[in-house]
């Protein structure tokens, strides 16, 4: 018999971090080695109750462990964020296609996250900075809906801020007193100057309408479709390209991408509902 | 490949059914009451005419053989009801057990006689998805291989048939192990695999030389059923590649109108044997964990849904479009085949009286029209 292509890996969760009122991340120790790209997502299966797809936010460098970042939306993510140290997961993947780094090098790398669209982006971005001299620039626009909606704070605040050749700029939808920073959606710190559009390329990932609007605005910046990379989050089950709910018109999400440029998907109606 | 004859059906089948070592023979049945005909009203809401129709209840189904039965297996004139998926990948499945995977259940040789040419076309289809390099279904292919499969010819055709619209014929080429064409003093039977010469050899007494006649006469019933399905279907006729018609009609409204009337029972992707969408779900059993997989229809309203409630084809014309762009232009782009065979179970299976035929025919009325705009 073939190997079986449904069959989880047996993993488990040691470690819990808070990161927001409704994000999570969970350290998941497969019980075996697990190699993905940066940008590839994996099926996570709480025993007994479900699956749900995610797009692992660590360096995939750690072949040992992996750190997945969940928010609280549904019935799956619901009972994950009840889930204790030493809870019994399944990992099935690595599916999908990771971010085209080497299509990156000599170039800016513009990338634009909102909420916990961060995750993924996470994971570029501590892929990106590992080799920072290759890329003409790393500049990072960051949304969430409050302050203490950011996820990755002490490193967003901290460290990332350090870094030589990153540029880290974030904004709050609202925000109380203490908020030194901007206030308003993240398009509303997008710069034409940011990057210089002709030697660069965009990375957007966050929830749909922010993709949207984001996608518009690096339009009229001068952006070219191809150069925008967008990652769309649809329902992944199977992740091998056969269930079929994932789909936007002939792609697969899960086995073409889950990030694609917008010129791949511009012609499909409906892409950001 | 050869071809032979034999004037019984019985013998051949009781010989199919004792090689399947232990496994089963699938026969067609008839079942049902009312000849297969429709009854048409026509009336008129809002801007369109709605035809509502319904087709007799009489059809086929796939029954074990039972080779003591009084009554003798039915040659049926045209396909069994139930898609020939239902033999190669239940309703519901177990796909993983956890944390201690199981050894899957070993699957019997079976075999299925009254497949047509629709079903074989299907076939084709679901084994470029299930048997695809690198993602290859196990479970499929288990049952895949056990398969042996004895076509026939269809010659009385139905009135949803548009099989030959969409390249498709009363008979089958290839695709099977032996096809079966009635003649008037018995059933010409061609081999079309490895394994249908190795069951003529292993049973070379049951089998004799065809005769020119019968061949002649096979040939002749096959023209004339060809020639019935062409007139059945001359309305539908289409001056553009059905793919370049549907991605010039994209934006069209054509799917809103024609959804309309559609219930979500999913009868048209349960009876479509091409269809092959599923879901997986948990469950907790007494002492493990099961992954289940079982068939989906992108027709459900929650189909696309994600978990914060985003629904990319939440209306019923945006799904019912994703249905016909994946038959006639996502999947041929992909594996270079339509994922639509004509065979019209859908026509007859729909509560909600959504004609695949009707819905072509507009965009092809559509794309005239945008000619003429041009």
């Amino acid at each position: 018999m073939k190997p079986n292509l449904y069959q989880p890996i047996n993993s488990q969760i040691v470690d819990i971090v808070h990161e927001s009122p409704t994000i999570k991340s969970y350290v998941v120790v497969p019980e075996k080695e697990f190699k993905f790209e940066t940008g590839q997502f994996v099926e996570l299966t709480l025993p007994g109750e479900g699956e749900a797809p995610f797009t692992p936010s660590s360096s995939p460098k750690d072949t040992k462990k992996m750190e997945i970042t969940i928010m609280k939306v549904g019935r799956v993510t619901g009972l994950l964020h009840e889930c204790k140290k030493g809870q019994k997961v399944g990992i099935r993947g690595p599916y999908g296609h990771g971010y085209p780094i080497e299509d990156f090098v000599g170039k800016g790398v513009y990338i634009v996250g909102g909420g916990v669209g961060l995750a993924p982006i996470r994971s570029l971005f501590l892929t990106l900075v590992e080799r920072i001299k290759d890329f003409k620039s790393v500049v990072c626009r960051y949304g969430a809906k409050t302050p203490e909606d950011f996820i990755y704070k002490k490193a967003l605040f901290g460290l990332w801020q350090k870094i030589s050749g990153v540029d880290i700029r974030l904004t709050v939808d609202e925000a109380n007193g203490q908020w030194k920073g901007n206030i308003g959606v993240v398009t509303t710190i997008l710069k034409p100057d940011d990057v210089d559009v002709k030697n660069a390329v965009a990375v957007v990932c966050g929830p749909p309408i922010m993709m949207k609007f984001t996608t518009v605005k690096l339009l009229e910046f001068g952006f070219a479709a191809e150069d925008i990379y967008l990652s769309m989050e649809k329902n992944m089950s199977c992740g091998f390209g056969k269930c079929g709910h994932c789909m936007i018109g002939k792609f697969y999400v899960c086995k073409d991408g889950p990030v694609f440029t917008y010129q791949q998907i511009k012609a499909y109606s409906k892409i950001w509902d | 490949m050869e071809t032979v004859f034999i004037s019984d059906l019985k013998p051949f089948l009781d010989a199919v059914a004792e090689s399947a070592n232990g496994g089963d023979l699938y026969v067609p049945k008839k079942t049902g009451q009312g000849p297969p005909v429709r009854e048409q009203t026509t009336f008129e809401e809002e801007s369109r005419t709605i035809e509502i129709s319904h087709a007799g209840t009489q059809h086929y189904v796939f029954v074990k053989y039972d080779s003591s039965a009084e009554t003798p297996v039915e040659f049926n004139n045209i396909r069994v009801c139930m898609p020939i998926k239902e033999f190669l990948f239940s309703l519901r499945e177990l796909a993983a057990v956890f944390p201690e995977p199981i050894e899957p259940e070993e699957i019997k040789p079976f075999a299925v006689f009254g497949l047509k040419d629709c079903d074989l076309r299907s076939l084709e289809c679901l084994d470029r998805v299930f048997l695809e390099k690198d993602f290859e279904d196990p479970f499929y292919i288990a049952r895949r291989e056990k398969m042996f499969i004895i076509s026939s010819d269809c010659f009385e055709p139905g009135e949803s048939c548009f099989c030959s619209v969409l390249d498709g014929k009363p008979y089958p080429a290839h695709g099977f192990d032996l096809n079966i064409s009635q003649v008037s003093d018995g059933f010409v039977v061609e081999v079309g695999s490895q394994k249908g010469k190795e069951f003529v050899d292993r049973n070379c007494e049951l089998f004799t030389e065809p005769g020119d006649d019968a061949i002649a006469e096979r040939d002749r019933i096959r023209a004339g059923t060809a020639e019935q399905l062409e007139q059945n279907n001359a309305g539908l006729k289409f001056d553009t590649p059905i793919r370049d018609m549907m991605t010039e009609t994209y934006e069209s409204d054509v799917y809103d109108i024609e959804a309309k009337t559609c219930v979500e029972c999913q009868a048209c992707t349960r009876v479509c044997p091409t269809c092959h969408c599923f879901y997986l779900y948990d469950t907790k059993q007494q002492d493990y964990f099961a992954k289940m997989k079982m068939w989906d229809s992108c027709m459900r309203m929650a189909y696309a849904q994600v978990a914060g409630g985003a629904n990319p084809r939440k209306m019923l014309g945006d799904r019912l479009k994703h249905r016909l762009m994946h038959k006639f232009v996502y999947f041929l782009d992909r594996y270079g085949l339509q994922m639509c065979i004509g065979c019209g179970r859908c026509v007859d299976a729909e509560a909600g009286d959504i004609d695949i035929r009707a819905v072509l025919k507009k965009l092809n009325e559509e794309i005239g029209n945008i000619k003429v705009a041009k």
